[in-house]
């Protein structure tokens, strides 16, 4: 658990909004040169990590988490040192008033998103939307000029908390827990019992339309690949069966648009083996980079797999670290297995 | 003194609950009480007495609590439900670190997005809808890490940021304690006279209104007494200037009145006419908003002449109080001018 943890504090120090994904390089490389073979970024600000079996002419599976996550881009500055701003990716609006963000201007900037008294707000039973909310820089107009541009990125300021039961809370672990899994997993794969080269694809893009992953499936052109992802984990009541519980492992998910005997197959080595893990159904679209990667190229047989999430693309997204595990584990035992 | 206000700042203190704040400020004036009495009361103020019989009778008054949460229930999957210690506008909720006084971090989680109704995700957020959570499973692991009647109150760091301005949870009114402290040290230190027989009142209770500075008036029966605190501003960009009430960085604010009480006018002018001659920044409210301890000062025993010094303060009562540093100089400024002039 330890080394989870401290490539998931790595990963989660790397601000990286969706499109300014190359901010992240040199920590990733330094994270990932000596866990794989290859490490290379592409145009887009995919990071492509690769590690061979020792068997000729291995099959290729590719493991894809996505790197970006949500996020604000500055659209104007305004008098008295605020900046308007868009939403970067689908923003929880309801948790953004006297939030800390991070402004990457020339340099980083602090800013707190702006909330409006209640004796002012002419409707106060409304949730804020993004064009009445604002980024407080504390600098003169002319000041902040110099350092921030239009189309400059802004982040939520990270900050990791370990709290009790293995629970970690910190923003854009959708989907660095994943990240933090896979790279867990293939410092951990033996590649004497490696059936496939393992392309693990960090992509970019996701949040805004999953931009980032078909274009190097295609290149790939894997046999089989898993997408990993977070996905809403059970907070209110029991009978919620869209969401997957904390602690329960990793979910396995099936879909319209997962490959079913690639599904089934995972799931009974699974059961075979003993490794924990949960099941859950996404009937229709998962909304995840599986969508797009099962339609690239010739079509590629997919399977998804989860962690559990609460809070999700809000500051305070909250993982547990036995979830990160088993998605791990998982992955291990899907790379020593020949016939999936 | 920005030292001692983010050490203040940072200490836990909700409506209460302020012996963590008490304890910092007794050590931190220890060495400058030799010549006070010091009283500790029975509602939990701490009062410091600088006797001079005969004089006029000022107290000077800030309070040491700030707003918080105190846990109501615990449910079956271990999460907590709360309670608000003090006025929250439940918008600046969600998603926020909290922590307890035993320090168990946890965060603050909402109803999730995918299951809310077309009205709650468009409508105003309820506390009713919120858990802490705590990283416990169940309702036997929260217990072991809090208890109903936990008090938690907002994570949030001391950040300098911009040009001049300061971001803490608490700066309301752990600002109002650090000036005191300081002007405590004055008063020790000082060669010259006090014109009054001098009071300071570090108060409890202030956030949920019927507040510690009620007894403590009560006590001293004060004939002026004026309050250190922070008053809510709304100076961000596209609000109109007579709704903005103040402006951070315009210095100390100097109000005639607030939605508790009217000041003393004869008072108001004095402090306003020392600003003057040391040249100290001020300005006068906008709007008539808000309310401090001066209402019950004011209200309490003999009657006094009151008046409030205040510091603009952005996002009041949300996990990111924000002042301007300048300001807070100021307010000490002028209110070390009240306490070293007599009044005519």
């Amino acid at each position: 658990m330890e080394n989870i943890k401290r490539i998931l504090k790595e990963l989660l120090q790397i601000y990286s909004v969706s499109g300014n994904e190359k901010m992240g390089k040199e920590a990733v490389v330094s994270l990932a040169r000596d866990v794989f073979d290859e490490v290379k970024i592409d145009n887009m600000g995919t990071y492509i990590l690769v590690k061979k079996s020792n068997k000729k002419n291995a099959k290729r599976l590719l493991i894809d988490a996505h790197f970006d996550t949500v996020g604000l881009m500055v659209t104007s500055i305004k008098k008295g040192g605020f900046l308007k701003v868009v939403n970067i990716g689908g923003l929880d609006t309801r948790v953004l008033p006297a939030t800390e963000v991070v402004v990457h201007g020339k340099r980083d900037i602090y800013g707190l998103i702006t909330s409006t008294p209640p004796h002012l707000r002419k409707e106060s039973s409304k949730n804020p939307k993004i064009e009445d909310l604002m980024v407080d820089t504390g600098y003169e107009k002319e000041e902040l000029e110099k350092i921030v541009s239009v189309g400059d990125f802004i982040s939520y300021k990270q900050q990791i908390d370990f709290i009790s039961g293995d629970y970690v809370t910190a923003s854009s672990l959708d989907d660095k827990a994943c990240l933090a899994a896979v790279i867990e997993a293939a410092s951990k794969m033996d590649k004497e019992m490696l059936q496939y080269d393992v392309y693990v694809t960090a992509s970019a893009q996701e949040e805004t339309g999953k931009a980032g992953v078909a274009r190097v499936a295609f290149d790939i052109n894997p046999d089989i690949a898993i997408i990993t992802d977070v996905n809403f984990a059970r907070t209110e009541k029991e009978e919620d069966f869209e969401t997957i519980e904390c602690k329960g492992g990793a979910s396995v998910d099936i879909s319209a648009l997962t490959d079913r005997r690639l599904t089934r197959n995972i799931i009974n080595l699974l059961k075979e083996k003993g490794i924990k893990h949960q099941l859950v159904c996404e009937p229709g679209r998962t909304c995840t980079n599986n969508d797009p990667v099962s339609i690239s190229g010739y079509g590629i047989r997919t399977a998804l797999m989860s962690i559990p999430l609460k809070s999700m693309h809000t500051p305070s997204e909250t993982v547990n670290l036995q979830d990160i595990k088993s998605l791990a584990d998982i992955l291990v035992a899907v790379s020593y297995e020949e016939n999936l | 003194m920005k030292e001692l206000l983010k050490r203040l700042s940072l200490a836990f203190g909700p409506s209460g609950c302020e012996d963590s704040v008490r304890a910092m400020i007794e050590k931190e004036i220890e060495p400058y009480i030799k010549n006070a009495e010091v009283i500790k009361d029975g509602v939990g103020n701490l009062i410091v007495h600088f006797n001079s019989e005969g004089k006029p009778r000022l107290m000077v008054s800030a309070h040491m609590d700030e707003v918080g949460f105190m846990v109501t229930g615990i449910t079956q999957n271990g999460l907590l439900k709360f309670g608000a210690v003090g006025g929250f506008d439940p918008i600046v909720l969600s998603a926020k670190r909290v922590i307890s006084e035993s320090g168990v971090k946890g965060n603050i989680i909402s109803k999730p997005i995918h299951l809310l109704t077309k009205e709650e995700s468009e409508g105003a957020p309820k506390i009713s809808n919120m858990s802490i959570d705590i990283g416990a499973d169940s309702k036997k692991e929260a217990e072991a890490l809090t208890f109903i009647g936990d008090y938690f109150t907002f994570d949030s760091d001391f950040v300098e940021y911009g040009e001049d301005l300061l971001k803490c949870k608490a700066l309301d009114d752990r600002l109002g304690c650090a000036i005191m402290c300081q002007l405590i040290k004055d008063v020790s230190e000082s060669k010259s006279e006090i014109p009054f027989d001098l009071y300071f009142s570090f108060s409890c209770k202030e956030e949920v209104g019927y507040s510690g500075a009620f007894g403590a008036s009560a006590q001293i029966k004060p004939d002026y007494a004026i309050v250190i605190e922070s008053k809510a501003v709304s100076d961000i960009f596209g609000v109109p200037d007579e709704k903005k009430v103040c402006t951070l960085g315009d210095g100390v604010i100097i109000s005639f009145a607030d939605k508790g009480a009217i000041y003393d006018r004869d008072l108001v002018r004095h402090i306003m006419r020392l600003c003057d001659e040391n040249k100290i920044k001020y300005q006068t409210n906008k709007f008539i908003s808000g309310g401090n301890d001066s209402a019950n000062i004011q209200k309490n025993a003999s009657g006094c002449r009151v008046s409030v010094l205040s510091a603009a303060s952005r996002y009041i009562h949300s996990p990111a109080d924000v002042i301007s540093y300048s300001d807070f100089l100021t307010i000490y400024e002028a209110s070390r001018a009240v306490i070293f002039t007599e009044i005519k």
